[in-house]
This record gives C-alpha cells, structure tokens and sequence, in this order.
C-alpha cells in the first residue's frame, strides 16, 4: 500500500505547515482523503492549540512518498454543505 | 547467582525500603532486558510477574474503539504490575509494555503478595506507591481536560525526562499521539511550537531536551503535583 504525509498546514508561510515525518500507508487516494477527514474532526473535536486559533481554516497538504503534494483537503470539508456536494 | 544488593539497585523504591523488607525480596529478584515494544503485561490475564524498573520507560495502554490511548508511564520509581496485584486482582483491563528499552528486576506476584501480607513496613511503602500512580492518572485526566496540546506535550516529555538516562529521548510521533491522546498531526504541531521557542529539538524518533526549566514554563502547573506526592510520600521530602 502506497504511504501518504499528512502535512498540516495552519498559517501562511513556511513555518506555519507541520510536517509529518512517519506517514501512514493506506489503500488509494481516497483512503487518504478519509483519513485526512477523520483527523481533522478528531483535532477540531478535541484538541486546543495555541498555534491555531481557528481549526476551520486549517488543512492537510497530503503527500506521496515521492514528497509530491496529492490531495488538499481543507479541514472545513468535514463540515458537510447543503449545495456543494461531490 | 549472586544475589542483587540493595546498595547496588537504581529503583528508587528498592533503594528507600528498610534492609529487612529489601531482604524478603531479594533472592527473587532477578534481572532483566527491556526491549522496546515487550509485552510485560497482558491485558485481563493473569499476572504472574511484577517489574521494578532499574532503567527504561514501561507505558499502560488502553485500546478503544478510537486507537490505543496511553493512561500512565512507570520509570524506575515504580513497579510494573503492583497496582492491580496489591489491591487483589491478578489482573488488569490494561497491556502494559516497554516504551523505552531498559533493564528491570522482576518477581513473581506471589510473591511480592506474600511478602506485603508479613510485613507492615512493606505494604505501606508499596500502597503508597499505588496511590502515587492514581495521583499520576488523576493529574492526566485534569490536564487532558482543560490544557493545550503544547502543554500536555510539555509536561509528557518531562515525565519521559525525568525517567530517562540523559537529554535524548527516543519517542515515534505514533507514540507521542498515543501518549497525548490526539492525531499525530497534532503532535507535529505542538512539537513544532516547543521547537521554535528552542525548549527541545525534534529530528525521527529522536527528541532531545534543550532547556527543562523553559518546558516546565511551558508546562504552567501541570507538571510536579504527582512528583512532589512521591517525593513526599515515597521518599519523606
């Protein structure tokens, strides 16, 4: 199974992404889309951070083993809207 | 083989029990390697053997339905296992396992069971050190509740620090999360926010602490209330 980096980006600006260094391998890129969802409800569920004042303007930038960026998935997508389905 | 003395031990309960108690234990203490990831208690089987650590990390882990959630560390001011075996049951809901590698002295429970029923002495020490552990779970779930994932980093790698052998500390982020109960991605951000203010460096596996007295600001109080009970219980600060 292909490794996906869920990169966190929080703020403009280099200093504003955390990377991840360990990855996690999953089946395709939509299993790291759901991944990608399900640890922004749990970090906007339950985590405070000073770094992060708002998690909703917060996203993952998702990376290949290859450090290519495959998937942005902004942490707002997990609030579902009405008109704006895929 | 020769037994192990007493002067020579680096737990700190074995080092502060009185001779006579050291002396009912001692000729079954027998020691051993801790590797990382060893299993040295399963969950809900019996417990045949307690570790008093000498070195190294062991980690109390619960597994939900939402991952493994870390609920308490034990370095070498505790013994792997007593908690459950002192107050009666041969066994506990939880897997306890090495965190980071180290070496201990492990008893048969029956034994350490047999000794706390014939001395008073003993069983103080060894209750009290049970309550010290429940003082460590207790002060988890308060800063769990109401402090910043910066915070609670800070305070487990003080934990980790306080039981470790130098300034490295070996942790995966996966650890780290478990620990922390939140996302790894959480973790890389808190530990990016203790990086930039120069508390700590962080490279795969590795984090070295920089500067303790800046983490313990950055701890606010949520770190030593459990330390100081044992100090004050354990040790007679």
């Amino acid at each position: 199974m292909p490794r996906y980096f869920f990169n966190l980006r929080y703020g403009a600006g280099l200093g504003k992404l955390a990377v991840d260094p360990e990855g996690d391998e999953l089946a395709d890129l939509d299993a790291a889309r759901q991944h990608a969802l399900q640890c922004a409800r749990e970090l906007v569920a339950g985590s405070r951070s000073f770094a992060v004042r708002d998690w909703f303007a917060c996203s993952f930038e998702v990376e290949d083993a290859n450090a290519r960026r495959v998937l942005t998935v902004p942490f707002s997508d997990i609030v579902p809207e009405d008109d704006d389905e895929d | 083989m020769a037994h192990i003395q007493q002067s020579a031990v680096r737990n700190r309960l074995l080092k502060v029990m009185i001779g006579e108690d050291f002396a009912r234990l001692q000729s079954h203490l027998e020691p051993v390697d801790l590797l990382v990831d060893q299993t040295l208690i399963e969950a809900n089987i019996r417990t045949e053997y307690l570790y008093f650590l000498e070195s190294g990390l062991g980690s109390i882990t619960a597994d939900g339905t939402n991952g493994r959630v870390e609920i308490g560390i034990i370095g070498r001011e505790g013994v792997v296992g007593a908690s459950h075996v002192l107050l009666g049951s041969d066994r506990v809901p939880y897997r306890h396992f090495v965190q980071m590698a180290g070496h201990a002295l492990s008893i048969r429970a029956g034994i350490v069971s047999a000794a706390v029923d014939e001395s008073p002495t003993l069983r103080k020490l060894l209750l009290r050190y049970v309550l010290t552990e429940m003082i460590q779970v207790r002060q988890t779930a308060i800063v769990n509740a109401t402090f910043e994932i910066e915070v609670r980093l800070a305070r487990w790698l003080l934990m980790c620090h306080d039981r470790a052998e130098g300034d490295e500390l070996l942790l995966k982020h996966e650890f780290l999360s478990m620990m922390l109960g939140v996302r790894r991605s959480g973790v890389t951000l808190a530990m990016q926010q203790l990086e930039g203010a120069g508390r700590i460096r962080a490279r795969r596996g590795r984090i070295t602490v920089l500067d303790r007295e800046l983490l313990e600001e950055m701890a606010n109080g949520s770190y030593g209330t459990p330390e100081a009970e044992y100090a004050r219980l354990i040790e007679g600060a």
